[in-house]
């Protein structure tokens, strides 16, 4: 087993662990600012795009990575990346709402043992097969 | 009266089990925890190429599905560079990692599937909008903080089908 393997296991452990007490969702914590202005979920969230934000130069720079991030980067953007981008980012939202959570707390509420998420996880991984077999070879010949 | 007594024994395992088994994770706790570890993987523990990489739910779990895939059924399903020798295990921790919570603070029980149908499907299209995506909800604000304006993008958007979304509920709901 690799490092990169070993790590992801036990840092998903914690994530799982923390997950499931804190009931921290990415989707849920901006549906509830928006219906009923509950932002508890929201700092969560916030607090997490500010950490990683922090983090990237601190640990780049312990590491002696220290080239610097630009602060934000288009790289060789393609239009038609962006819009597709877009629209599916858009879809993610949609879904995740009408499905009650965003992807990772679906994990986590099927590890405390919800039968609808775990029906949720079932479509979520066929989902995958069938992109990478249908809907993937289709995109691959239009953009 | 079957709430008030799982009410009852979750006060009294907070008695009995004080410290961090029990504790009540804030949400601005998991944040910052979540912030700190999936940049130190993908800096400290090589969890990449490709970048900001460290946390993804469903890009982790394409990995690991793929590569399973591949060695069972000789298929050659794409997969993230870092994944190629042994897949990333993400999914699996947090499946377990729940599962230890739950167990240790008495909420783990089986619920009966109130919506097993359109469940499955919200989440068949979540997994595919997340690949066009590049990115579940954790990875594309991971890469707005890596500094990329598309993840960035993405992430907007994805706020703005949750504002659709909850419209669209609230409006139904009103009607």
């Amino acid at each position: 087993m690799t490092l990169a393997a070993a790590a992801t296991l036990l840092g998903g452990m914690l994530l799982g662990y923390l997950g499931q007490r804190s009931r921290m969702c990415f989707v849920g914590a901006i549906r509830d600012w928006l219906l009923v202005r509950d932002a508890s979920l929201l700092k969560g969230l916030v607090a997490f795009g500010l950490t990683a934000w922090l983090a990237y130069p601190v640990l780049s720079l312990l590491v002696g990575e220290g080239e610097g991030l630009p602060f934000l980067s288009l790289g060789d953007l393609a239009w038609g990346t962006a819009l597709v981008a877009v629209i599916a980012g858009m879809g993610l939202g949609v879904v995740s709402t009408l499905a009650n959570g965003c992807p990772f707390r679906q994990h986590v509420r099927a590890g405390q043992g919800s039968t609808s998420s775990l029906a949720y996880l079932l479509g979520f991984y066929l989902g995958a097969l069938a992109f990478y077999l249908l809907l993937y070879p289709v995109l691959a010949r239009l953009l | 009266m079957e709430a008030s007594r799982q009410g009852g024994t979750s006060r009294a395992e907070g008695i009995a089990r004080p410290g961090l088994w029990g504790l009540r994770v804030t949400p601005v706790a998991f944040g910052v925890t979540l912030g700190v570890m999936a940049v130190a993987l993908e800096v400290l523990f090589t969890v990449r190429p490709p970048s900001a990489y460290g946390v993804c739910i469903a890009c982790h779990g394409r990995d690991l599905l793929g590569w399973v895939t591949n060695r069972l059924a000789g298929t050659s399903l794409e997969l993230a560079e870092v994944s190629l020798t042994f897949p990333l295990l993400t999914v699996v921790g947090v499946l377990v990692g729940a599962a230890i919570a739950a167990l240790r603070n008495g909420e783990l029980r089986w619920h009966q599937p109130e919506q097993p149908l359109p469940s499955f499907l919200w989440g068949f299209l979540a997994m595919n909008f997340a690949l066009l995506a590049a990115g579940c909800s954790i990875r594309l604000l991971l890469r707005a903080a890596h500094g990329e304006a598309l993840g960035l993008a993405a992430f907007g958007a994805m706020a703005g089908g949750i504002g659709v979304a909850t419209t669209l509920m609230k409006w139904r709901a009103l009607r």
